[in-house]
């Protein structure tokens, strides 16, 4: 375990020693906020409409939380799939790239432990985004009440969503030396598995329909984003982060045997 | 301490190194030659399990590599040809990380890293980042981080490249001093015959991926300079294996290119 804390704890000092993770950060916080405050300024604005309408039959699903908090948590979820393979590119990439991945394998340190505590630096990391995410339905709460357990089912969604992301771009970033290539395939890969399920509308068969939304992660996170937990997709979060993080194992084992 | 058996490394089709096999004792410091794509790399990376041999076997420091890596590679200290530095880290708290890494106790680690980073004459710098260092320096941490763990075993891929004068006597009196004092068992590679007179007892001479010559330096010396051994021999080797000779010079690329 003290290998794993190591190499974790190494790996986030690195990783706030450039301004990548800075940057990435304040811009994602940037856009989030400007989507959120957005969507806020646009609920009340329709909320007049309604009421100047008299619609009040309306007025019952037209709340806080399912209009801005749900709605500017999906938006999140689509910058993400940009912000965290940007963050998690260097881990394996930049070590091939500088030679200093040498150390860590002639180290007394199994591959296991390497990727777990790269995985944990990440983790660190997207905890923090996601707790700064929650900043911003926090200012909801000073003024109006939206559901507590609801938001922040939608904010453990997120980050749940985020581990995803990063373990698969862990293993992208294992399997080459070059960080730009990790992280664009892991932008890519994200975005491939966000449209998965608009791809299973168009498929034929039903099989092919059931497959690709269930590969697709905005099936997954769309639920708990509104409050629903389900079991179901706290399973599929599990597994890619088991899948992925164990071919990110099998790939710096690989890297043993050239 | 060390045991090599029939080691063979094979890159795809490239044989990098065929059938080398040698022995060395407790104190010994080993010079390790040979010309540019020998296989002297390939063999430090195979004693210090980062490659797997493709035939062969190998025990450091009493541990079989095949069936005990982690006891190994605790014995080992290892400085591979670039030193595996993390530029934006200060000196201390690197060398405190790779002593983590091979399992100093926590109680420890402070002592151990203040001896090491005073062993290399780094305590002056000891707070500066590795990026703001000069080659000599930086060159003088990868050797902290070798020796940190007070390993029964040194391997030393080039330890005084590109360094300047005074710095190779620095650091040849360094290895000196932690075979004969302290009883550790060291390989250096180098291409720098004379370093090999200066510090070591025998030599290992490695040409076309195979041992050509393992002997005391005194035995060596009644056949000629080391420099006429050097090169009587990698011709010869030459002479005999044209064919063998293309394919060192192509597993040399392949070995060049990675990691």
């Amino acid at each position: 375990m003290s290998h794993v804390l190591a190499i974790a704890g190494r790996e986030l000092r690195s990783i706030f020693a450039t301004p990548v993770a800075y940057v990435l950060i304040s811009v994602y916080m940037l856009f989030a906020g400007f989507i959120f405050f957005a969507s806020l300024g646009m609920f009340l604005v329709q909320l007049e409409q309604i009421q100047a309408l008299g619609m009040t039959n309306l007025l019952e699903q037209w709340n806080l939380q399912d209009i801005v908090i749900a709605q500017s948590f999906s938006t999140f979820a689509i910058f993400l799939a940009f912000v965290v393979p940007l963050l998690a590119m260097r881990a394996f990439a930049e070590e091939r790239a500088t030679g200093s991945i040498e150390l860590l394998l002639t180290s007394p340190v199994t591959s296991s432990e390497i990727v777990a505590g790269k995985f944990l630096a990440i983790a660190g990391l997207l905890l923090l985004i996601t707790v700064l995410t929650g900043l911003y339905p926090l200012l909801l709460f000073a003024y109006g009440d939206p559901e507590l357990w609801q938001t922040l089912a939608g904010l453990q969604t997120l980050l749940l969503y985020s581990l995803t992301l990063a373990s698969i771009c862990c293993f992208i970033s294992a399997l080459t030396r070059s960080q730009i290539v990790a992280g664009l395939v892991g932008v890519a890969v994200a975005l491939m598995l966000l449209l998965m399920p608009f791809a299973a509308e168009s498929s034929q068969s039903e099989t092919m329909k059931a497959v690709l939304r269930w590969f697709g992660t905005s099936t997954h996170y769309e639920p708990g984003l509104t409050g629903q937990v389900r079991s179901e997709d706290l399973a599929y979060f599990g597994i890619v982060i088991f899948a992925s993080l164990s071919m990110a194992r099998a790939a710096v084992d690989s890297l043993r045997w050239r | 301490m060390i045991k090599a058996v029939a080691l063979t490394k094979r890159y795809g089709g490239l044989t990098a190194i065929r059938g080398v096999s040698f022995e060395v004792a407790k104190g010994e410091v080993v010079g390790f030659l040979g010309p540019n794509g020998a296989g002297k790399t390939t063999t430090m990376r195979i004693l210090t399990g980062y490659l797997p041999p493709t035939e062969g076997s190998a025990v450091v420091g009493g541990f079989d590599l095949s069936r005990n890596p982690r006891e190994a590679k605790r014995a080992t200290g290892y400085l591979p040809e670039t030193p595996p530095l993390y530029p934006e880290m200060r000196v201390r708290d690197y060398v405190r990380y790779v002593a983590t890494l091979h399992d100093v106790p926590r109680a420890q680690r402070s002592s151990k890293v203040d001896r090491a980073l005073g062993s290399c004459g780094l305590e002056k710098v000891a707070n500066r980042v590795i990026r703001t260092l000069s080659k000599g320096y930086r060159q003088r941490v990868g050797l902290a981080q070798a020796i940190v763990h007070e390993p029964a075993v040194l391997i030393l891929d080039e330890p005084t490249s590109g360094l300047d004068p005074i710095q190779i006597a620095e650091i040849r009196e360094l290895i000196r001093r932690l075979a004969a004092e302290e009883g550790r068992t060291v390989i250096l590679s180098t291409h720098i015959l004379a370093e090999v007179e200066a510090i070591c007892q025998r030599v290992l001479l490695i040409a076309y991926g195979q041992l050509r010559v393992d002997a005391r330096l005194d035995a060596l010396r009644e056949q000629g300079s080391l420099e006429q051994v050097f090169v009587r021999e990698v011709q010869s080797a030459a002479s005999r294996d044209a064919d063998a000779a293309a394919a060192m010079a192509a597993a040399a690329a392949v070995v060049e290119a990675e990691p």
